[in-house]
């Protein structure tokens, strides 16, 4: 009985570590950020990164 | 026998006490309370009970061993100091004539052996191994025992309440031999263990309640 | 016929009276017997003289019957392989073993037309036990009985201590017996060696549940403790089996991640070098690179950082951007790379290298904007940066693998904890493999 079990299980990582890769998943936390404007290419500086800098708490009170 | 029947000495009714030592019971009619006065108290939890004389084989019992049909025609009742057990005496129908134990219902067939050489009853020891016909056997029980009794058809006439050792072999694919020491020469059965079913056995003795 | 032969007799009709009350005759019945000390009569209330002679057998059976009470009760009749079997006769036998008593029950089972059966039950573990017509060999430490191998588990005397009802021969209280246990489970095969006599047993194991079921028993059985010397294994038919399944997935694994490799590889989509003067950044730090494309379907990229710093760092504030759908990916790595001696000897921490795989991004055009940040008395610095597009993530086999490691490590581990188990209460206990702890 465990043996069908474990083949069961077996085929499910096996087709989910292939899907993952498929999907081009990652193993990394990257934030995403939608709509940066076009003219970030002529003023880098004026890219706001959200969450990208600040790891801890940085606001007032 | 094992579940010992009487009467209600209050209604007459048949009362069944539940096993061979149980001393009370109730009647199923009167619903009186009845208790069993012939049981030796000092021996309940000291000592087992006698196993009953409850071979289903009996006189004209009729069965087929090795594909010959055979009927039983005599009975010896062996007794030890702790049990007892059966020797059927049975003729076949091509007039061999063999013997089927019966030891708590444990069934063996053998047949008298005219094989010389054999030990005398103080040479045999537990665990020892004899070869006769080109077959091992083991000696693994002796027993010191004497007739309580017989039944029908014999091919001998003997009685004398005397001691006299059996042992029993065995082997490794269930063959079965006796040694008998009744006589003044060692006499050797050999054969094998059978299963009750195999037997086919036919004219059975009726046992109530089963 | 000798006329001095016996006549065959049959046994005695038992005797039996009934329990009646002495003031008035009626009968006493069940339920005024009760578990009470006094018995009353039911017609006129008067209670029973406890020296009445009947009332005192009852009283005398109870007092040596009740210490030990057959889990079956003697004439119960059960159903075993398709028979009916009736119990007549119980034991109660023990051996000791290093000065500890155990004890344990066995039970006759009678039926007229078939052999003797045996029921044996030790702390809620039960065997059904038959006399062996065929001998078996005995080898050294094992006994092979029709040519199964069954292994040595113990030897020891066992001495009969409570006997009730009816057995094949007269047993007695302190009858004793040498006995040998061989087990092969589910079955043990045992030899019974007294002064004239050897007698070999092949017994199955049962579960309390089937015998309750088998003789109608009400209420549960007792539970099983522990595990016993033939007692069927839940999981050792499995572990042989799964390890087998366990290397094909293995192999399967590592199949699986080379035919990735193999088909996906895009390599190198991005790649450049900067360097950083001492003293800079100076004023705006970030930039943005060169457009590149990523191509192929939906998949992730590899983004590479090298510095060549030593005993510093640099940390990189990163966002992929489509140019296109102003979709950004945001991320920040950071590279050091320290290094000594002391008195161990030499040491390194970090590394000049960095990598973080981004996830599902969809084919486009992107460029990275980068923002570094550096301590600001640095030596300068020189990284490159580079972008590999659809890279094989090595640390899904690897969760993958363990997954599948995991569970057969876990069924191997609870059989070989149930076999040690089994194999501590025989005369060959596995080592103890418990640390600190000294031999028990």
């Amino acid at each position: 009985m465990f043996r069908k079990v474990y083949l069961a299980y077996g085929f499910l990582v096996l087709g989910g570590t292939g899907f993952a890769q498929y999907q081009g998943w990652s193993l990394d936390r990257i934030n995403q950020l939608k709509n940066v404007p076009k003219s970030v290419r002529d003023n880098p500086g004026s890219y706001r990164s959200v969450y990208g800098f600040y790891h801890h708490y940085t606001g007032g009170k | 026998m094992t579940q010992p029947v009487s009467n209600c000495p209050n209604c007459g009714a048949k009362i069944v006490f539940q096993w061979s030592s149980s001393v009370q019971t109730v009647c199923q009619y009167c619903k009186s309370i009845l208790v069993r006065t012939d049981v030796d108290l000092k021996r309940v939890g000291q000592v087992a009970d006698l196993p009953p004389d409850s071979s289903p084989i009996q006189l004209n019992t009729e069965g087929i061993y090795r594909n010959k049909a055979f009927v039983v025609g005599g009975r010896i009742l062996y007794e030890y100091d702790q049990g007892g057990w059966n020797e059927w005496h049975f003729t076949m129908n091509d007039g061999t004539s063999g013997w089927l134990s019966d030891a708590q219902n444990e069934y063996a067939i053998s047949f008298v052996s005219n094989t010389t050489g054999l030990p005398t009853a103080g040479q045999v020891k537990v665990g020892q191994q004899y070869t006769w016909n080109n077959q091992s056997y083991t000696v693994s029980v002796i027993t010191p025992a004497h007739y309580r009794g017989v039944e029908g058809e014999l091919p001998f006439q003997y009685w004398d309440k005397t001691d006299v050792t059996f042992a029993d072999l065995r082997s490794q694919t269930g063959k079965f031999a006796t040694l008998d020491f009744s006589g003044d020469q060692p006499a050797l059965y050999l054969g094998e263990f059978v299963e009750f079913d195999d037997l086919k056995l036919k004219n059975l003795r009726s046992f109530e309640g089963w | 016929m000798s006329a001095g032969t016996p006549p065959l007799s049959t046994p005695p009709k038992p005797q039996a009276k009934a329990l009646n009350c002495p003031q008035c005759g009626a009968a006493i019945t069940l339920r005024a017997l009760g578990h009470a000390e006094t018995v009353v009569c039911e017609s006129c209330h008067s209670i029973l003289d406890a020296k009445d002679p009947n009332l005192q057998i009852l009283q005398k059976f109870e007092a040596v019957t009740g210490e030990v009470r057959p889990l079956i009760p003697l004439g119960t009749r059960g159903k075993l392989r398709g028979t009916d079997y009736e119990v007549i006769g119980f034991q109660r036998r023990s051996i000791t073993v290093e000065g500890i008593r155990y004890s344990w029950h066995e039970y006759v089972l009678f039926n007229p037309y078939k052999a003797i059966r045996y029921l044996t039950e030790y702390n809620g573990h039960w065997n059904d036990i038959s006399v062996c017509k065929e001998l078996p060999i005995v080898q050294f430490a094992a006994a092979n009985y029709l040519g199964e191998i069954y292994k040595h588990f113990q030897s020891s005397d066992a001495t009969t201590n409570f006997v009730l009802g009816e057995f094949p021969w007269q047993v007695r209280v302190g009858e004793h017996a040498a006995v040998t246990e061989y087990v092969k489970p589910p079955r043990v095969l045992s030899a019974e060696k007294s002064a004239n006599e050897v007698t070999w047993s092949l017994g199955e194991y049962m579960y309390g549940a089937d015998i309750w079921k088998s003789f109608n028993l009400p209420g549960a059985p007792p539970e099983a403790v522990g595990v016993y010397e033939n007692q069927p294994s839940p999981v050792s038919e499995n572990v042989k089996g799964i390890w087998g399944a366990f290397l094909a997935f293995a192999i399967f694994l590592v199949v699986l991640m080379a035919g990735f490799d193999l088909i996906s590889n895009k390599g190198t989509a991005f790649e450049s070098t900067y360097l950083l003067n001492s003293g800079e950044p100076k004023g705006e730090a970030s930039f943005v690179t060169q457009p590149f494309d990523l191509a192929g379907r939906t998949s992730n990229v590899e983004v590479t950082t090298s510095a060549n710093v030593s005993n510093s760092w640099i940390y990189l504030n990163y966002a992929l951007i489509n140019q296109d759908t102003g979709q950004a990916w945001d991320f920040g790595r950071e590279v050091s790379y320290y290094s000594g001696y002391d008195s161990d000897g030499s040491w390194t921490e970090g590394s000049q290298k960095d990598s973080v795989v981004i996830p599902s991004v969809p084919a486009g055009h992107y460029y990275l904007r980068i923002e570094p940040e550096v301590d600001p008395n640095h030596r300068p610095i020189s990284y490159s940066v580079e972008a590999k597009r659809n890279v094989t993530v090595p640390g899904f086999f690897g969760i993958a693998f363990l997954a599948l490691l995991l569970p057969a490590i876990a069924i191997t581990w609870r059989s070989i904890s149930f076999e040690r188990a089994r194999w501590s209460e025989s005369d060959h206990p596995p080592m103890l493999i418990q640390l600190g702890n000294s031999e028990e």
